[in-house]
């Protein structure tokens, strides 16, 4: 209570493993509509994580609607055709559940994790959220709100709190990945309900969606279940056609459609009695439903970019940014282990030289930052009172060369093996954990099993291939360096 | 033919599905899975030790959780010492270098840390001897080199140096120091001036008295069984040997006497970090806790639904979210509701807290609203138990807390017998709407919008680190500290000379005044009597038809208060050393003409302009009472004195206007003084001043 600092930022940046003791078994398969299922059985303890997984992120973006995504994930929890404004958390509460979600550069995650017995409740709960989502213009007003004031909190208002959206906008220069997932202010002002209607029909779709559930099931009869409340979702654009008719009066739809609604049954709209209803909905769920993803791709650098933000600190930091290799690559995870060994623990390079030895930084540390497409790596320093930036800077330019002219050392090298092995024990302990490695892992490699797999991937990488990767990447006339000053 | 009628037969199936799902009402869930809670293993150790067991072996990997005994000491001029032990007990023992420390543990993947209060180790189960064995020495035989010691008081140095742009750590330094205050340990918070007083020797003495085996706690949980467990306890920490743990109460937390508004400025702050915190009289295990924490779950513990955020975010809009919290404690407890809002709806939020700290106590919860967060609660408690590690902390906490030892099995039970009078009940003993600390970490645009709040109008200013700030906002003086007195007592002898002045002064021998006084909220006369006596005694008494209600007297060594109490009694009190001083500085006709005698004692901040007025500020500290005064640059009269002390009881301010300054017998006093102490007002008016009239000695007399 006395002490007043923490090294919290530092440890924000620690990555997990994604790992267990013996194998995870699972089940997984497709639904007719293209929506995929996971399912894991853990009886250990009497609770359960429902969870779905909608791949899309800040980076399926449009570039003057940033933030976006985010902000959608917000107001998908204001209801649906069957769940009126503030119920969703009610359900959830009532229960004896908790619930949330977040959104990346890649994907929008939203889980429950409740006592067992609430299986079918999450499920309901989530196709509500798939098939009929509902937003007032209260909800939309409202969370356009929260989302400004999150992005103050998270951002604004802390020290070196934009350090990751200055980062990511200055290495990139065409990709998405160049503004984050929390956006600008201006557009969020600027969004619009046609936005949000587009957004939904375009990527709240089954075949965009994956469905991850762990904990105390039986998976026969989650099956049960999962097919009542998601298998009779259509495929195609179907499921759009019926989102228009709730939407839509009755001249909207017939202008876009060319036939009045009185066709389609307004209690269960995909069973209607009448042939043209029914060939109309037939006819949109042949209709496929393409997914639009971001095919750019990022230049490679060609110079070093020096840039300086004025902030409301104290003590002045740095910043010195490459563009990394792709997540689940031989590359990437030989980055990984390069900056467990600069970065990862008290002995690591970066607090051993600088912060304890050289006494130039209050906090030093390097991490990677693996996305879909190529991310990228930092190192960063805040400096000590009274040590000029520059000084800093100096030094970890010296750890930054030292990985790239010096094979690691054998000590250090298994050191980082042993580290991730307890990693490895630690993570995927909770169901929830276990629900949303499982959906990452089958979303972004197709590979589930890669949960399995996670010890393994560093058994054929060398200390040469550390350095290989150091040379690759960390190019001295390629690169970010990036200065926080205090403004004045 | 037969393809089409397959097909169509599938079409239908599936449309029969859709059509059996009825989708607008949530399914029922079944019956709840029982819950279970194992029992831990529990054992002492001859030295004192206790150690909680939690055999688990789903993961190849067993922790040790140390929790030393002690309860927190006072720091004082050392405020932060323990914190720094803390920090550097992995620098170093006899028999290893901290880099070897550091070493050996990443190289098993281990992960340990130490603080102040404990140790903690989580460990591979094929390296766990070796993980102990660099624990059990940093626990026995730390040794804090030198240079560590020098090295980690800069890296302090910089942490204190980046506090001040950090709103978090601004806002519970504040938050502590309002409530607990610099008596209470809670309420110490490291300095740059506190850090330096730390030396090396203080935190090897600090670990020797706080690292030790008798009253502390050993937590064993992962995959180990019973029959190693107590081996290892035995051999590993057995044999350690130590000192008696350090017992020691404090307050349980100050309330203040009104609504009392706190500000911190963050330069260039975006959003104003608001919280709103009060002590609440209560102990681990209280046959109230389970009631108060349903009051704070619906209030705003947690979830989207709670009162707070329905109000602040899902209907006002005004943040991302705002939670309140009871923080039920051995050594104090406390509520607190906090949140981030925007810098325009700084004054609008907290105008909706106290709406709802209103609402909580004075309209009963529906049974609705109440069985949802019961079923809430139970919900989260079920899912904790997730973790092998709960079962062992909560047998921790009920050995710490002195709990019944069924207290976490009944918990579901006495959660779901909480009803909707308990909890007007709860809101009714432990809340108090008019006596909150409302303390702001923001822009300064925001501050005026805030003096609303607070019951006597005055804002306090708080630093980085808690402490009171002094406004700074003063322009250069064209005239000395001393000429500011001077200019002052020349003023009310009505001289043009000090020389002459002085001289007035000199020959009072005896003053006596006669003053009435009405508290602002009672219609009732007061009657004040003050005297002096040359060259420092005084008395002052206050009565009430007839009857004395408040003496105070100083015979010029020693001084007493009486005050009467509600018994009808009296309290006598006398003067602390640092009171006396005090006194002994200003008991004179005029405090400033005794002031004047050692200038070191005042110093002038500057020239202030409030109401359109000029002023010299001149401020002089005494003991823990700091006093402001206000002087009119034209005619040299004080107009405000404004009075900080800090008490037992917290700080006390005191502010005082002065006006209607007239003629008595050749000196000039105010006629009215509008005194202001917390948020009770009272108007004195001067009726009668005797200069070198008879005054008895005995009034002054300290028996």
């Amino acid at each position: 209570m006395k002490r007043i600092f923490s090294a919290a930022l530092a440890t924000t940046f620690i990555f997990g493993l994604h790992a267990q003791k013996s194998k995870i078994d699972f089940v997984e398969y497709d639904l007719d509509n293209g929506m995929h299922v996971i399912l894991h059985e853990d009886n250990s303890t009497p609770i359960v994580a429902v969870s779905v997984l909608y791949h899309v992120g800040s980076k399926n973006e449009n570039p003057d609607r940033t933030g976006f995504a985010h902000f959608f994930e917000h107001l998908m929890f204001e209801g649906s055709k069957n769940i009126d404004r503030g119920e969703f958390d009610q359900y959830i509460e009532r229960n004896g559940g908790t619930l949330n979600a977040n959104t990346s550069q890649d994907r929008t995650y939203y889980y429950e994790i409740f006592s067992s017995n609430n299986l079918e409740l999450g499920l309901w709960l989530e196709s509500e959220r798939l098939l009929h989502a509902k937003v007032d213009n209260k909800g939309i007003e409202t969370q356009r709100e929260v989302v400004k004031e999150e992005k103050r909190q998270r951002v604004d208002n802390q020290p070196y709190g934009s350090f990751m959206a200055s980062a990511f906008d200055l290495l990139y220069e065409k990709h998405p990945y160049k503004w984050t997932p929390i956006g600008y202010m201006e557009h969020l002002d600027a969004a619009q309900e046609e936005d949000f209607i587009n957004f939904y029909k375009t990527f709240y779709v089954p075949s965009n969606a994956t469905l991850s559930i762990a904990g105390d099931i039986d998976i026969e009869e989650a099956k049960v279940l999962i097919d009542k409340y998601f298998a009779t979702i259509p495929k195609g654009q179907a499921i759009n056609l019926y989102r228009d008719y709730l939407a839509l009066d009755n001249d909207a739809f017939t202008a876009k459609y060319g036939k009045g609604k009185a066709i389609f049954n307004d209690k269960d709209f995909f069973n209607t009695t009448s042939k043209d209803g029914m060939a109309m909905i037939n006819e949109y769920k042949k209709k496929e439903t393409v997914i639009p993803r971001p095919n750019i791709v990022e230049p490679k650098l060609e110079k070093e970019i020096v840039d300086t933000v004025y902030d409301n600190i104290q003590l002045p930091a740095v910043f010195i940014g490459y563009h990394s290799p792709k997540q689940n690559t031989k590359e990437a995870y030989a980055l990984e282990m390069l900056n467990a060994i600069i970065s990862g623990g008290t002995s690591a390079r970066m607090n051993k030289n600088i912060v304890e030895e050289k006494e130039l930084a209050m906090a030093a540390f390097s991490f990677a930052f693996p996305l879909e497409d190529p991310g990228i790596a930092l190192f960063a320093g805040i400096a000590a009172k009274d040590v000029e930036i520059d000084s800093l800077k100096n030094a970890l330019d010296i750890e930054i060369n030292r990985a790239k002219n010096e094979l690691v050392t054998e000590t250090e090298f298994q050191k980082v093996k042993n580290q991730f092995e307890n990693d490895f024990y630690s993570a995927n302990s909770s169901v929830a954990g276990k629900a949303e490695s499982l959906a990452d892992n089958y979303v972004y490699f197709k590979n589930t099993n890669l949960i399995n797999e996670q010890l393994t991937v560093y058994d054929d990488i060398t200390r040469e291939d550390l350095m290989k990767v150091a040379n690759k990447y960390f190019t001295k006339d390629a690169r970010l360096v990036l200065y926080y000053l205090p403004k004045k | 033919m037969k393809n089409i009628i397959l097909g169509s037969a599938l079409a239908l199936t599936s449309v029969f599905a859709f059509g059996q799902v009825d989708r607008t009402k949530a399914p029922v869930p079944g019956p709840a899975p029982e819950i279970n809670i194992p029992e831990p293993i529990v054992f002492d150790l001859d030295n004192g030790m206790k150690v909680i067991l939690s055999p688990n072996d789903k993961i190849p990997k067993v922790s040790f959780n140390l929790v030393m005994g002690s309860d927190p000491r006072l720091e004082g001029k050392k405020a932060g010492l323990s914190d720094m032990a803390g920090d550097l007990l992995m620098s170093g023992t006899t028999n290893k270098t901290k880099d070897q420390i550091d070493n050996e543990t990443d190289f098993i993947g281990a992960y340990l840390s130490a603080n102040s209060s404990g140790m903690y180790l989580s460990v591979l189960k094929k390296h766990m001897e070796k993980g102990l064995d660099l624990m059990t020495d940093v626990m026995k035989n730390a040794n804090f080199p030198e240079s560590e010691f020098e090295r980690v008081k800069k890296q302090y140095e910089s942490g204190l140096f980046s506090v001040k742009t950090d709103p978090s750590s601004m806002m519970s330094n504040a938050m502590y120091k309002a409530i607990f205050t610099d008596n209470h340990p809670y309420g110490e918070v490291m300095t740059e001036e506190t850090l330096n007083n730390i030396k090396r020797q203080d935190v090897i003495d600090f670990y020797k008295k706080q690292y030790t085996p008798a009253g502390s706690y050993l937590v064993i949980v992962g995959d180990i069984d019973e029959a190693q467990a107590r081996k290892i306890a035995k051999e590993r920490f057995g044999s350690w040997e130590g000192g008696v743990p350090y017992e020691k109460d404090y307050n349980k937390g100050i309330s203040p006497q009104g609504n009392r508004v706190i500000f911190v400025e963050k330069p260039g702050a975006v959003q104003s970090v608001i919280s709103i915190a009060f002590p609440v009289d209560m102990i681990p295990g209280d046959e109230n806790q389970i009631k108060l924490s349903t009051l704070n779950k619906l209030f705003g513990g947690g979830g989207f639904g709670t009162r707070l955020m329905q109000n602040l975010r899902e209907d006002k809009a005004y943040t991302y979210g705002a939670y309140s919290s009871v923080d039920v404690d051995r050594k104090g407890s406390y509520i607190k509701a906090q949140g981030s809002f925007r810098n325009e709806v700084s004054d609008s939020a907290i105008t909706q807290f106290l709406y709802e700290f209103n609402r909580i106590t004075q309209d009963m919860v529906t049974e609705e609203e109440l069985s949802l967060n019961k079923a809430s609660m139970a919900g989260s408690f079920a899912r904790t138990l997730e973790s092998p590690r709960t079962i062992a902390n909560f047998a921790l906490s009920t050995y710490r807390n002195d709990l019944p030892s069924d207290y976490y099995q009944t918990y579901l039970k006495k959660l779901s017998a909480v009803s909707e009078n308990d909890i007007m009940n709860m809101a009714k003993t432990y809340i108090t709407p008019n006596n909150l600390n409302i303390i702001v970490v923001g822009n300064k645009d925001v501050m005026e919008s805030l003096k609303q709040f607070d019951a006597d109008g005055n804002i306090e200013v708080f630093d980085a680190f808690g402490n009171p700030k002094i406004e700074t906002n003063y322009t250069e003086a064209d005239i000395s500290k001393t000429e500011v007195f001077e200019k002052y007592l020349m003023a009310v002898t009505q001289t043009s000379k000090m020389k002459k002045a002085n001289k007035k002064i000199n020959k009072v021998k005896t003053l006596k005044k006669n003053a009435v006084v009405v508290p602002n909220q009672a219609p009732m006369e007061l009657k004040m009597t003050t005297y002096f006596m040359a060259p420092n005694m005084a008395a002052s008494k206050m009565e009430f038809n007839g009857m004395v209600l408040q003496e105070e007297k100083f015979n010029g060594n020693k001084g007493v208060t009486k005050m009467m109490n509600q018994q009808g009694g009296f309290d006598t009190k006398e003067m602390t050393s640092e009171e006396i001083a005090d006194k002994k500085k200003t008991a004179a006709i005029f405090p400033e003409f005794s002031l004047l005698c050692n200038e070191s004692d005042f110093e002038l901040l500057g020239v202030e302009n409030r109401d359109g007025v000029d002023m010299y500020v001149v401020k002089y500290i005494i003991g823990k009472t700091t006093t402001t005064n206000y002087y009119n640059k034209e005619n040299g009269l004080k107009v405000y004195s404004e009075t900080l002390e800090v008490t037992e009881e917290g700080p006390q301010s005191i502010t005082a206007v002065y006006s209607e300054f007239t003629d008595f017998k050749g000196f000039l006093f105010p006629k009215k003084t509008a005194q202001m102490i917390e948020s009770v007002g009272m108007t004195a008016t001067l009726k009668e001043v005797e200069i070198n009239g008879k005054v008895d000695e005995k009034l002054f007399e300290v028996e």
